[in-house]
């Protein structure tokens, strides 16, 4: 269990210090903050779909929790 | 259902750090460059028709408060009206067949007019036993020859409500929380999740988790139904509960100027009643194929779900690309794969169109059976709802938006979803092969969308 929590704690902190080599400086970020570049722009519509998709589908999950509390399926 | 979106919002710090680069960037190079409304009303309406069958309609309205730098509180209300018939998941027959299942208690001795409840169904007295003070009524629907069976008699309502906090607590670290709750008139939840996210590499990465925890009740007109047992109109079990705790992990990485990416994955464990209360399996005649008896399906009560999201977006000249892909699997058995495709297309700087279209294919639940053959080892758990059958979907749409001023947005969406299962399983009997055991499901939503901030 401690070599797995190791092994994870590697993984993380080297994939988080591998993530430097990327990125835009802050004189670069314009785009970034427009609102249709966030990921999620428009939530209600998001979580419309998901409880469409709940409701029809049999699978749910993604970045967010939504899609249940429902009796729809 | 909670049509907010408990999303574990992954960036807060990034997009406030984003935000804020970008408004003195403005300000140092545009004259139209303004502060962040403090208050942003966002709200829709929702038109969704299913050609012929389920028809709804919600409304939906979020606020989000910003109390100071740091601090935000977010409120959001829905509400929705259903209508429409819905399948049985009972087989169709070269027979007529009637379905009767319960659908108001009333003191023994009150008038009953035989009217038709909902689009079809009527109102039959079922005979009390010796010495009840109260009778039940049944809906009786028949379904015609030929004909894949639908329950007219379906009808819900449903009123859901949210509340959300989101906290920077340092310049790079967030913490974000909130309660749902949700009530139909045969179903209620109640839920609370927290989530947490730490900025790193001059916030072009960030981590997040988010952890929820759902609570369920389920309280079907005519009762909870033993499951197995055959269809029927008397009153049945007692409330049914749902147990469910939800994980997410997430990276958010800024990959360069122009592309954003981002990975999830998210854990969920349920436990409690999980099958449908009004669908049933048919158990049909191993040589002619017709339906002998109809019984309530069954579902394990435990689940384990796993997904594992990626999307990337692209900021080209002046349009923006997302993609999204999504695998799913559980120990129901079911696999599936999702793969979205958005392109906005900006016309000048008020207005967009973004053409949208979605795949989707699914596997069957280790438990789905078409039908249950007669004489046959009854398994211990069988469900007919395709809902859990192997399928494909389609969507295709258009989102068309323009912004009034810096504040204010109003857009309009148009989408059609196409599902197609296989009507014809292979090994069907007698009349069975004849019938559409999986007919298409298409449906068309329009959704108007207004927000204004100030």
């Amino acid at each position: 269990m401690r070599t797995s929590i190791g092994v994870i704690a590697v993984l993380v902190t080297g994939g988080i210090g591998g993530c430097a080599s990327f990125g835009a400086k802050p004189w670069e970020r314009d785009l970034m903050a427009e609102q249709a570049m966030q990921l999620d722009p428009y939530p209600l519509e998001t979580a419309i779909d998901n409880h469409i998709y709940f409701s029809k589908e049999a699978s749910s999950g993604g970045r967010s929790f939504a899609g249940g509390g429902c009796g729809c399926n | 259902m909670q049509l907010k979106s408990r999303t574990a919002q992954p960036g807060l710090g990034l997009r406030r750090a984003l935000a804020t680069a970008a408004a003195g960037l403005l300000a140092h190079g545009e004259a139209r460059a303004q502060e962040a409304p403090s208050t942003i009303i966002d709200s829709a309406v929702l038109v969704y028709h299913e050609v012929g069958r389920v028809q709804a309609i919600e409304p939906e309205v979020n606020v989000t408060q910003k109390i100071d730098e740091d601090r935000t509180l977010t409120a959001g209300f829905t509400a929705d009206a259903l209508t429409g018939p819905t399948p049985f998941g009972a087989v169709p027959s070269t027979l007529a067949q009637t379905y009767v299942r319960p659908y108001k208690i009333v003191p023994l001795g009150t008038p009953v007019s035989v009217t038709t409840p909902s689009g079809g169904a009527t109102i039959v007295i079922i005979p009390p036993p010796t010495g009840a003070k109260t009778q039940v009524l049944g809906a009786s629907t028949t379904v015609p020859p030929n004909t894949y069976p639908l329950d007219h008699g379906f009808h819900d309502e449903r009123v859901a409500g949210n509340l959300g906090w989101e906290q920077a607590l340092t310049p790079t670290f967030n913490i974000d929380g909130g309660v749902a709750y949700s009530e139909e008139h045969d179903y209620r939840s109640e839920s609370i999740h927290v989530g947490l996210s730490q900025d790193f590499n001059a916030h072009n990465t960030t981590l997040n988790a988010g952890l929820n925890y759902e609570s369920d009740l389920s309280f079907p007109i005519g009762g909870t139904p033993t499951p197995l047992t055959l269809m029927s109109a008397n009153w049945k079990g007692p409330d049914a509960s749902l147990h469910e705790v939800d994980a997410v992990l997430g990276v958010t990485q800024v990959m360069t100027r122009r592309w954003l990416t981002s990975l999830s994955y998210s854990f969920s464990d349920l436990h409690g009643y999980q099958s449908d209360p009004y669908k049933l399996i048919s158990v049909v005649d191993a040589l002619s194929g017709q339906p002998t008896a109809q019984l309530y399906e069954n579902r394990p009560d435990s689940r384990r779900k796993q997904s594992l999201f990626l999307e990337n977006k692209i900021h080209l000249t002046s349009d923006i690309v997302t993609v999204g892909l999504r695998g799913y699997s559980d120990d129901w058995g079911i696999k599936s794969f999702t793969a979205d495709l958005r392109y906005r297309l900006q016309m000048g700087a008020d207005y967009y169109v973004e053409p949208h279209v979605r795949y989707y294919q699914q596997g069957a639940a280790d438990f789905f059976h078409y039908y249950l053959v007669s004489g046959e080892a009854m398994p211990q758990y069988a469900s007919a709802d395709t809902r859990l059958a192997a399928f494909h979907a389609q969507t295709y749409g258009a989102k068309f938006g323009v912004r009034l001023d810096d504040n204010t947005e109003l857009n309009v969406r148009v989408e059609y979803y196409d599902q197609h299962g296989n009507g014809s399983p292979t090994g069907a009997i007698g009349q069975l092969r004849q019938q559409d055991l999986f007919p298409d499901l298409k449906a068309y939503t329009v959704l108007l969308g207004f927000t204004i901030g100030f």
